[in-house]
């Protein structure tokens, strides 16, 4: 074998020095926007704009005393909850709709009509059917994630590829193993970008629910503080909620992308 | 589902010997463009007999690949008889000893390079410790057992045709079906994959069917060289190479075979 050896495979790991002079950066950009912060607050009334202490303090205040991680992990729950049940529905729809051409055709306008529906005409939509309850922040949820789920897949599965479908069937596969061996990894990327964005769009609107149809969680208690004009005690629950979605989102998500999607070409390295 | 434990490496049974593939007035139409049927085949009698390599060779629309395509059974003829090993193609039932290449590699974008060999395998229900045990053995075959890692994006051309070549290789077939296999490559390459076809083929017994219309290729590998016309495609002569190996297609033997192939075509 005379066959030139691919020097792409040496290419591979990615330089970690470049990793360090990013952490740099951000940490200015943080510092620069908390200074920036700071500045304003020095010639605002601290209930319009409380300073970067004020607020440090609030957040030790209801961490302390259990608010926080109480009112956090509700929220969270119905975040969770909504996202499994708009999964469990929306990856069949999406796998049959794409798969079944007429299903498809049909169906096709209901889900723009969907996605124009706002979330806070939903909301209002679940507190006439469910009240004050649980049920409501996770309706909400449901119907904002559910139609993001099913376009992803239903695009995935209109992408399967025919002549891997050819190549099963010359080894005789079975249907099922079609599915799995075939179907289910060709959707998979499709449907991990659907269900990142349905997440996001869940956890939003589900403070906007929580605000109006609920008496717990992280969106009543937004409210709660705005009412009693505990300024600093919103900003504390905002810094939360960033913080925590950035821990999610860059500690979670896009590590397991990158490690389950790494057969695909890396463009932007080059 | 079940693979027999002891693949056949021969269609010897019972003391008689069949031809590998034999076919008898095998006749196909599609639907033509206007409507009215266009015949793609018509009549074709051929007979492949064991362990030899035969090429299928025509310019575009002789139905070549539509043939290749009823010996693998996904693709039934109108009229006429196809027999694998002696049994009827509507009764033969071992098809995972019959292996098919295609012109494309084919390769599972997600799945590494033994990944994909071992996709051979998969559609029936063998245990995993021998399913490995193969795939690797048909990584080594095609020497890219350092390259097992890899995902296809990482290989070149020649390499990803070797691990579609494995894949084909690792059911351990009887028959091997190729429908244009090297046609992509670049000349250099696909010299390599000659050479390498035909060291794969002194290991392992195994009648090779392909499909070219690269008359070159044609005489370099294949024992016999069935010559296919077309509109309606029938078989215009067959044309055994009694040739050593290896050929160089500079020799005046060698190029004396091409020039009376292009002359049939």
């Amino acid at each position: 074998m005379t066959e030139v050896v691919d020097d792409r495979l040496l290419l591979r790991p990615a330089p970690r020095r470049l990793r360090l002079d990013l952490i740099v950066h951000r940490l200015v950009l943080v510092a620069v926007i908390v200074g920036i912060w700071w500045l304003f607050s020095l010639s605002v009334p601290h209930y319009i704009l409380p300073g970067p202490t004020r607020v440090w303090e609030a957040l030790k205040l209801i961490a302390g005393n259990g608010d926080l991680w109480i009112n956090l992990g509700i929220t969270l729950w119905r975040v969770a909850v909504g996202f499994v049940v708009a999964t469990v529905v929306g990856l069949p729809f999406g796998i049959v709709l794409g798969a079944n051409k007429r299903a498809g055709e049909f169906f096709e306008p209901v889900i723009p009509i969907m996605n124009t529906v706002s979330s806070a005409i939903w909301a209002i939509f679940a507190i006439i059917w469910f009240g004050i309850s649980n049920a409501t922040t996770i309706f909400v949820v449901f119907m904002t994630a559910m139609p993001l789920i099913i376009t992803n897949v239903w695009q995935g599965t209109r992408t399967v590829n025919a002549d891997f479908i050819e190549l099963a069937q010359v080894l005789r596969m079975p249907d099922w193993k079609v599915m799995t061996k075939i179907y289910l990894p060709t959707i998979l990327p499709y449907f991990f970008s659907g269900a990142r964005l349905a997440f996001g769009f869940g956890w939003r609107v589900s403070l906007v629910a929580e605000t109006i149809g609920s008496s717990s969680g992280v969106g009543y208690r937004l409210r709660q503080a705005a009412d009693l004009i505990q300024t600093d005690q919103v900003f504390a629950w905002t810094l939360t909620l960033v913080i925590m979605m950035a821990t999610i989102e860059m500690g979670i998500l896009k590590p397991l992308e990158n490690h389950l999607f790494r057969w695909k070409k890396e463009v932007e390295a080059q | 589902m079940d693979t027999p434990a002891v693949v056949q490496q021969t269609c010897a049974d019972a003391g008689h010997t069949s031809p590998a593939i034999s076919l008898t007035g095998i006749s196909k139409h599609f639907a033509g463009a206007g409507g009215e049927p266009l015949e793609v085949l018509k009549d074709i009698n051929l007979t492949i007999a064991e362990h030899t390599i035969v090429g299928l060779l025509g310019a575009s629309g002789s139905g070549k690949s539509t043939l290749l395509n009823i010996i693998s059974g996904i693709v039934k003829p109108d009229r006429g008889r196809v027999c694998i090993c002696g049994a009827a193609s509507e009764e033969f039932n071992d098809w995972r000893a019959v292996s098919y290449m295609f012109q494309e590699d084919r390769l599972l974008p997600w799945r590494t390079a033994i990944r994909n060999v071992e996709f051979g395998l998969e559609a029936g229900s063998m245990p995993k410790a021998e399913r490995t045990r193969r795939t690797h053995e048909a990584l080594q075959l095609v020497d890219l057992n350092s390259f097992e890692d890899a995902f296809p994006y990482q290989l070149s051309g020649g390499m990803r045709s070797r691990v579609a070549l494995a894949r084909s290789l690792v059911t351990e077939p009887r028959i091997l079906l190729m429908d244009e296999p090297f046609s992509r490559l670049d000349a250099q390459t696909r010299v390599l994959m000659h050479q390498e076809l035909l060291r794969i083929h002194q290991l392992k017994p195994m009648t090779i069917v392909f499909v070219t219309h690269d008359v070159e290729e044609a005489v370099v590998l294949a024992d016999q060289v069935a010559v296919m016309s077309p509109r309606p495609g029938t078989i215009r002569e067959v044309v055994d190479i009694a040739l050593a190996r290896p050929r160089d297609p500079t020799l005046p033997e060698v190029t004396s075979y091409i020039q009376r192939l292009r002359a049939l075509i």
